[in-house]
């Protein structure tokens, strides 16, 4: 589904500084991955590279045997409205709009019948729980509504591969709980392949597997097992492995 | 630091943000100095036909203060409200209301300094050029030199202290004490939209309707009655018309969702709801100082234009020399003397006008060969006529209601026969007070005694064109002033009188036009921040270019548009009801100038929406 090729990334600049160095990577079908590292590793701009945001300088990154970075710039805008869904840590709700419109934003940038866009939105919001707030504006709802409402956005086009950058990053932590099983739930059911970058591991826990990268670097990798606890524990070892502070983790829930 | 350092390094540090503003500021500074260098010019003050000019350049020095001051209030407050967060985030620091009013008032005095020295320089600089151009607008005898303009200097810089000092004043008045909850929410919030009422709706139609109807429809002096209701029902109306008439629209189109999720339709829609509130007041006032700009430089040409014109009917040829005195001859030879000398060649020819009784008044009557010499002698097609054909030339000028329809009147001759006229021919051959007749040589024998006989001689120039001025000049001296006519030299006398008028008129309405122009710079930059917050967030999830140039191009097209349409439309009607009040068509004159402003506008338009693309682009 997903393969990151040898892909490197240096910023220019007065001092050019080297974020990515070789990187490989290679996501399947329908998984459900993490990247996880401390501050200043180069997660996001990994992220970014693969939502053709930013572009690697050596290397390439194919999505479904196809590389985005190749393409011009209409056709690359088609498609991350078709082919990918983002969710951020800011949400990134537009607050001119209310929170239906919101959510089918993407399908009316692409000209869908406003039926079948009203019978997605209102699916979709069913699913995440957030059918009474459709007509709040986005300065009225709680943090986790505005992350529920940035998923459903995310997924009603029903994209091939879903990025998270940070999701939990500004959520509590019952609601950082809702946002990933949601997400881990649309994982199942969907069968969408998602990718998320993120500091908690807590929410790193959700994942089937997740990679730890330091310094631009790949670190390490661990599965999931069936314990989402162990697993849980085995991400805490790892990062504490990775040279972080002890005081850098979030407080143990286990 | 102490309080003061921090105000002063507010403004100094954030130099981009005030950018806006301060060069607002600037700009109207820049004006008044530049108006009051050349009102105050050493050339212009002194003798008595000019006393009347200075007394209108300070009235209209006075116009454009008055309204630096409301333009000024109006920049400090968008911009003031553009930093709300910032105000919230100072506040919870824990600075106080009157703290928060200190400073705002330190800042505006700061930059209300900077911008009256920067707009004195900046109007030195451009002083000559601004005398050249008053120098060839207004005719005058004297080169308007350049000179260092102490009291212009003075007035420019007392009057704007003053104006920066109640402007800052007033402004930390109207900051009142918000909730801190609002500040810092402030941009997220939308200010409301106006409420849309269904009976206030029709009432904008209605009171636009009416005062269409009823400015286009009076005629003459009734123009003159109906102006003050029309304007004030037309403003009422204008003001109805944006805040209700246009939330009416797209609410309207925002509850169709079939038109509202269409597409790049949402961004575009959802944003001037957001807006509405906004948007309306700053249409309303650029609608409205458009349409004054356009009426008043509209006006100023039209009436130009029917003051010259009149003469340019009336005689067609170079000179003419029109009499029923005994120095006919005397006068006529000084004529021919002064041409020789100043060496114009000239074709010429002479008759005498007669006047005579039809249908119970004074009608002129012109024999075929008369008229034909004096067609000939300006290039116009000559009138053959059989024994018993008559035709009317109409009357040209202005129109006030004197001039009758002689289409259905008839000539009796001595001989008892009764002449019909067959057709009715537009020239300038001879001149005219009125519509008359011309008929062949042997009924002209045949007409009764004239009632009025005058002398008529016409020169046209063949060559030397570029010395009539100055045979003019000679001939006016020598002549009587009522009996001598010279084209050129009319012109050029109502023009030297008209001048000041024109040039101040000209003055005010740019004024107007470039500020009406700013407002909507203002009103795009306050949301340029957001803006690029949103289409940051949108092009992530995939908005190509083409759509994001698109929803810009809409968006500025109707913030530019909109109000100079309805300007457009207010100037228009004005301007035919100025038509009207002279029975004079000023069609062209108004298509003219309406079309001018229109295509400055487009250009406008143009520059702005590529910065403001640029910008957007730039972050994403």
């Amino acid at each position: 589904m997903l393969k990151v090729k040898q892909v490197s990334k240096i910023y220019e600049g007065k001092i050019a500084y080297r974020a990515l160095t070789d990187i490989n990577l290679t996501i399947n079908e329908g998984e459900f991955v993490g990247i996880m590292g401390p501050s200043g590793s180069g997660k996001t701009t990994l992220l970014n590279m693969i939502a053709t945001i930013d572009e690697p300088t050596t290397g390439e990154i194919l999505i479904n045997e196809r590389n985005p970075h190749v393409l011009k710039k209409e056709e690359l805008a088609q498609f991350r409205r078709r082919e990918l869904g983002f969710v951020f840590q800011d949400f990134n709700l537009l607050h001119t709009l209310t929170v239906e419109e919101n959510m089918v934003l993407p399908l009316t940038l692409d000209g869908k019948k406003v039926k079948e866009m009203k019978e997605k939105a209102y699916q979709i919001a069913e699913k995440l729980g957030i059918t009474g707030i459709m007509n709040k504006r986005t300065y009225e709802i709680s943090g986790g509504q505005a992350q529920r409402a940035a998923v459903a956005r995310a997924m009603i086009h029903t994209p091939k591969l879903l990025l998270a950058d940070e999701p939990t990053g500004n959520l509590d932590s019952k609601s950082s709980k809702d946002v990933m099983e949601l997400l881990e739930s649309i994982n199942k059911t969907e069968k969408t392949t998602m990718m998320l970058v993120t500091h908690d591991a807590q929410a790193a826990s959700y994942c089937n597997r997740v990679i730890f990268i330091r310094d631009g670097k790949f670190y390490s990798e661990i599965h999931r097992g069936d314990n989402r606890q162990a697993f849980f524990q085995k991400i805490i070892d790892t990062l504490s492995l990775l040279g972080g502070d002890a005081h850098d983790l979030s407080s143990v829930r286990v | 630091m102490t309080f003061r350092q921090f105000a002063f390094n507010n403004v100094i540090r954030n130099k981009r943000l005030y950018a806006a503003y301060f060069l607002s500021s600037l700009f109207t500074v820049m004006v008044f100095f530049t108006f009051s260098i050349f009102a105050n010019h050493p050339a212009l003050s002194g003798d008595a036909m000019n006393s009347t000019v200075s007394k209108g350049m300070n009235a209209a020095a006075g116009i454009i203060y008055v309204f630096s001051f409301f333009f000024v209030l109006y920049s400090m407050s968008s911009f003031l409200q553009s930093r709300k967060r910032e105000f919230g985030l100072l506040m919870i620091q824990g600075m106080s209301i009157k703290q928060i009013r200190l400073m705002v008032f330190l800042e505006n005095m700061l930059i209300g300094l900077f911008a009256t020295l920067g707009g004195i320089l900046l109007g030195l600089v451009f002083a000559k050029g601004i005398l050249l151009l008053a120098e060839n607008v207004l005719i005058i005898e004297r080169t308007l030199s350049f000179y260092f303009p102490v009291k212009a200097i003075l007035v420019t810089f007392i009057a704007f202290i003053i104006l920066f000092f109640f402007i800052s004043l007033f402004v930390t008045y109207v900051l009142r004490s918000k909730k801190l909850i609002e500040l810092i929410k402030g941009n997220k919030m939308s200010k409301g939209e106006p409420k849309a009422n269904l009976f206030l709706t029709i009432l904008a139609v209605l009171l636009l309707g009416a005062g269409y109807t009823t400015a286009l429809l009076a005629k003459g002096v009734m123009v003159v009655a109906a102006m003050v209701p029309v304007i004030i029902v037309v403003c009422i109306g204008t003001y109805l018309l944006f805040t209700q008439l246009s939330v009416f629209i797209i609410r309207r189109l925002k509850k169709n969702e079939r038109v509202f999720w269409f597409k790049t339709n949402m961004l575009l829609f959802s944003d001037l709801a957001f807006r509405m509130k906004d948007n309306a007041r700053t249409f309303f006032m650029v609608a409205m100082v458009s349409t004054v700009a356009f009426s008043a430089i509209g006006t100023l040409f039209g009436f130009q234009t029917v003051l010259t014109s009149s003469i340019k009917n009336q005689n067609a040829t170079t000179f003419s020399y029109i009499t029923s005195e005994d120095q006919e001859e005397k006068n006529v030879a000084t004529i021919n003397r002064i041409l020789t000398e100043e060496n114009i060649e000239t074709e010429s020819a002479h008759t005498v006008l007669q006047r005579f009784e039809v249908g119970g008044s004074s009608t002129q009557i012109a024999s075929q060969s008369d008229f034909n010499r004096f067609a000939s002698l300006i290039g116009e097609e000559p009138v053959t006529l059989k024994e018993g054909q008559v035709v009317v030339v109409e009357y040209q000028g202005t129109n006030f209601g004197q001039s009758k329809d002689l289409m259905n009147e008839t000539i009796t001759l001595t001989s008892g026969t009764v002449l019909k006229p067959k057709e009715a021919i537009h020239t300038k051959a001879l001149p005219a007070i009125d519509s008359y007749f011309v008929v062949s040589d042997e009924d002209f024998k045949k007409l009764p005694e004239p009632t009025l006989k005058e002398s008529y001689y016409a020169w046209q120039a063949t060559d030397g064109e570029e010395r009539v001025m100055a045979a003019s000049e000679k001939m006016y001296k020598e002549l009587p002033r009522y009996e001598i006519t010279s084209v050129e030299y009319e012109i050029y006398e109502i023009m030297k009188g008209y001048g000041p008028i024109l040039f101040v008129g000209l003055f005010i309405g740019i004024v107007f036009f470039v500020s009406a122009g700013s407002f909507l710079y203002f009103r795009l930059y306050m949301d340029l921040d957001e803006d690029k917050q949103k289409f940051k967030s949108i092009s992530k999830m995939g908005l190509t270019e083409k759509e994001l140039k698109k929803v810009l191009n809409r968006q500025t097209m109707i913030l530019f548009f909109a109000p100079i349409l309805v300007a457009l439309i207010h100037g228009a009607v004005a301007l035919t009801a100025l038509s009207n009040l002279f029975y004079f068509n000023l069609f062209k004159e108004s298509v003219a100038v309406l079309s001018v402003f229109l295509a400055i506008q487009v250009v406008y338009f143009f520059i702005v929406r590529f910065f403001y693309t640029k910008q957007i682009q730039a972050v994403i």
